[in-house]
């Protein structure tokens, strides 16, 4: 992964004065922001308290100076700047932050820096919180200049974003909930009993070890599309192979397995569950980053208790893991804690087939070849013989309907799409074309795609059905009918009836692969 | 338990201590000759086997390698029930980590098999200037507990090879296997198809 953590161009500064004298005291203060000293120069930025309600409380909220700046160097697995603390320069100028935090203040988790080292500023979110609470469920954002303070207030666990990132508060507040989820993968609903005992309970140490599942989780906010269309991707293959691999991953799920996942990274390549059992994709999301985060699952086999919240938030069931390479690895859950050496023989069996029927060398083709590029997207009308792999086959591939482009991507200056099945829970992604082939680029198109989704979602403005929008990055174009959603990048420049005839085009393509790209007719969707 | 057939010996074996006290350095020198220096937190439980001759015997030792003793506290039995042997970890330049590592031979002598084979490890014995815990100190405790003692280095590999050794050797063997409840290891036929696994 070469993915950075760079936001945005440019030195970005904005701050946010602690309580000027145009506004009442704040509820409680922390000393936080007097510690520091005025640093930076400042601008008056207002404050603006979103209620459901309309409660009239007038409030200063000391966020402190958090500064931007994109100060980041690329992405590397772990906790990062374990050296930061709440007064350092460098962690306030960190774009977004996550915090959870115990009702009574202590630090949990902190994506910058260590937990108890911000104790300080702990202490400024449960002022913050407090009022939050004081304010009814109604207050769960709050703008400051140009920072949003998301909450997510989980029983006696209160999660919290502060962000510059411009990311829509709908997309922060999503992303609290998979943070609250991966928590409670690794520890259930049941955490919340320590509480009850003892209000001041150290949480930490029940979670140590685990900072990697976190920062790993918080990175793909910012390129895993499964993260705001909570839908599933699949690996491509042909549908025989994936056949095969359903087929004896049945046969397992049959003598008492829960449910049986073979995946690659984080595509599916097969899936299977017990009857009536559903697994909800964003439980499947927080499994695979869960084991995938950790290189301790490629070391050897496990079996390890995990809890998926969707499916059951307040107990554990039971993961046997096995990694078959790097890339691909099998994940059998059951109830039963006694299960192993079941589970074991079983994985031995599933790799004998896997290996007899060549999957795994298929998934690694696959893997190599990726999945749709923009560049083949054959020409209207289709002959239904469409097949993935054309760009592996150059004296095949069909007269490309735009020439001139084909350097630079698809026909019309198509860059980019996301489909998502509505029906089948599952979605594609289409390779990135080489005119956004770097990681700021991707990332800044993944921005774009999840405002876009926020904005067709967006209840108050009611149910869009095509968006167009031309900026000086992109065209976007999105489509949502009652069967699938279309959201697709161009060129900037792109002419806007090519483009809509080209998305007509994306969903025939899409419909003639769809043998290879989608998992079909599996049981486990609760559909 | 530790179950014979022929003169083979199958053990499941599982490692206790405190986050950070070396088991997994352990395991990993012991299964694969390895140390790294940044070993990353085990996340899960791991499963490592590993075989021993000793004297006129084979023993395949079936190690239990697990992670986050806090959090998974309540779970631990599940990886201890029925074990024939146990390593309890801690780190000589702490004296917290010998202080959990207590904490679980008494959870172990009241909830663990009676007999079960229990080593006390006192790693990172490389760490000499910053040891917190003395050699005679340790060497004290494990004999009023019954349990045998040896300070280890999964670093410099020093008696690492030895404490699964000195194991293999106290194992019962002629004892009928009373079967502990739960789970109950059989001495299963050579798999045949183990090739391509990750821990042969
Ligand atoms: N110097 C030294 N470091 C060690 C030794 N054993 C483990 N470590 C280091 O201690 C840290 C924690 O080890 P680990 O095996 O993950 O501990 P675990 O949490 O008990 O599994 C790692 O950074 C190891 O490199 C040792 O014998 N000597
Ligand atoms: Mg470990």
């Amino acid at each position: 992964m070469t993915d950075e953590e760079r936001e945005g161009e440019g030195e970005t500064r904005a701050s946010i004065e602690p309580g000027s004298e145009d506004l009442p005291s704040s509820p409680s203060s922390s000393g936080y922001a007097a510690e520091r000293g005025s640093t930076t120069a400042t601008t008056d930025s207002q404050i603006e308290i979103h209620h459901d309600d309309d409660i009239e409380d007038d409030i200063a909220i000391e966020i402190d100076r958090i500064s931007v700046s994109d100060s980041h160097s690329s992405w590397i697995p772990g906790k990062r700047h374990l050296d930061e603390d709440d007064a350092s320069i460098s962690w306030r100028k960190r774009k977004k932050h996550f915090f959870i935090l115990s009702h009574s203040g202590k630090p949990i988790y902190s994506r910058y820096g260590d937990e108890h080292r911000l104790a300080g500023f702990s202490a400024t979110l449960q002022a913050i919180i407090s009022f939050v609470e004081n304010g009814g469920d109604s207050v769960k954002l709050v703008r400051a200049g140009k920072h949003q303070v998301v909450f997510l207030v989980k029983g006696p666990i209160y999660l919290v974003c502060i962000s510059s990132t411009d990311e829509p508060h709908e997309s922060l507040r999503e992303q609290l909930e998979l943070i609250y989820g991966q928590m409670l993968v690794i520890l259930t609903k049941s955490v919340n009993r320590c509480f009850e005992k003892n209000p001041k309970f150290d949480m930490t140490p029940l979670l140590g070890g685990t900072d990697i599942v976190f920062s790993s989780l918080i990175h793909s906010f910012s390129w895993n599309p499964a993260i705001f269309l909570h839908a599933y991707t699949c690996l491509p293959l042909a549908y025989a192979t994936r056949q095969a691999a359903g087929a004896i991953l049945q046969d397992i799920a049959d003598s008492g397995v829960l449910f049986a996942i073979l995946m690659c990274r984080h595509k599916i390549i097969s899936l299977v569950g017990a009857q009536k059992a559903s697994l909800h994709p964003d439980d499947m999301l927080l499994l695979a980053n869960f084991v995938m985060s950790s290189e301790s699952f490629r070391t050897s086999e496990s079996f390890s208790p995990v809890c998926l919240p969707r499916y059951n938030p307040s107990a554990f069931v039971y993961a046997y893991i096995h990694y078959f390479d790097a890339d691909t690895y099998l994940m059998l859950l059951t109830t039963s804690s006694d299960a192993f050496y079941h589970l074991k023989d079983c994985r031995i069996h599933i790799e004998m087939v896997l290996l007899k029927s060549s999957v795994l060398s298929d998934v690694q083709r696959s893997l190599l070849n990726g999945g749709m590029h923009v560049e083949d997207l054959p020409p209207i009308p289709c002959s239904g013989s469409s097949h993935l792999s054309q760009h592996m086959l150059p004296s095949d591939s069909p007269e490309r309907f735009n020439e001139p482009n084909s350097s630079i991507g698809g026909p019309a200056g198509l860059w980019h799409f996301l489909y998502r099945s509505i029906f089948l829970d599952q979605y594609v992604s289409s390779e990135f074309s080489s005119s956004i082939n770097t990681p700021q680029q991707q990332k800044r198109l993944y921005r774009a795609y999840q405002k876009l989704f926020a904005s067709m979602h967006d209840r108050g403005i009611g149910p869009h059905k095509t968006q167009f929008r031309r900026d000086e990055n992109y065209v976007l174009l999105c489509w949502v009918t009652q069967d699938f959603e279309l959201y697709a990048a161009f060129d900037p420049l792109a002419d806007k009836a090519l483009a809509i005839e080209t998305c007509n085009h994306i969903c025939q393509w899409i419909k003639d692969v769809e043998n290879e790209i989608f998992l079909l007719g599996a049981s486990p969707f609760s559909w | 338990m530790a179950t014979i057939g022929h003169n083979n010996l199958n053990a499941k074996l599982v490692l206790l201590g405190d986050m950070g006290a070396g088991k997994s350095s352990l395991v990993l020198r012991f299964v694969k000759g390895q140390f790294l220096e940044f070993q990353e937190s085990t996340i899960g439980a791991a499963f490592f086997s590993q075989t021993l001759a000793v004297n006129d015997a084979t023993v395949k030792f079936e190690i239990w390698d697990t992670a986050g003793q806090e959090r998974y506290h309540s779970l631990a039995p599940m990886y201890y029930r029925g074990a024939a042997a146990a390593i309890i970890v801690y780190d000589i330049t702490s004296s917290d980590s010998f202080t959990r590592a207590k904490k679980w031979v008494q959870e172990l002598q009241k909830q663990g098999n009676p007999n079960m084979v229990m080593a006390l490890a006192g790693n990172k014995a490389d760490l000499e200037d910053k040891r917190k815990v003395t050699a005679e100190e340790a060497r004290v405790y494990a004999e009023e507990n019954g349990l045998f003692f040896m300070e280890t280095s999964a670093k410099t590999a020093a008696n690492v090879n030895d404490i699964f050794y000195e194991i293999a050797k106290r194992l019962p063997r002629a004892q009928p296997a009373q079967n502990p409840p739960g789970m109950v290891l059989v001495d299963r036929p050579a798999e045949g198809a183990r090739a391509a696994s990750c821990c042969s």
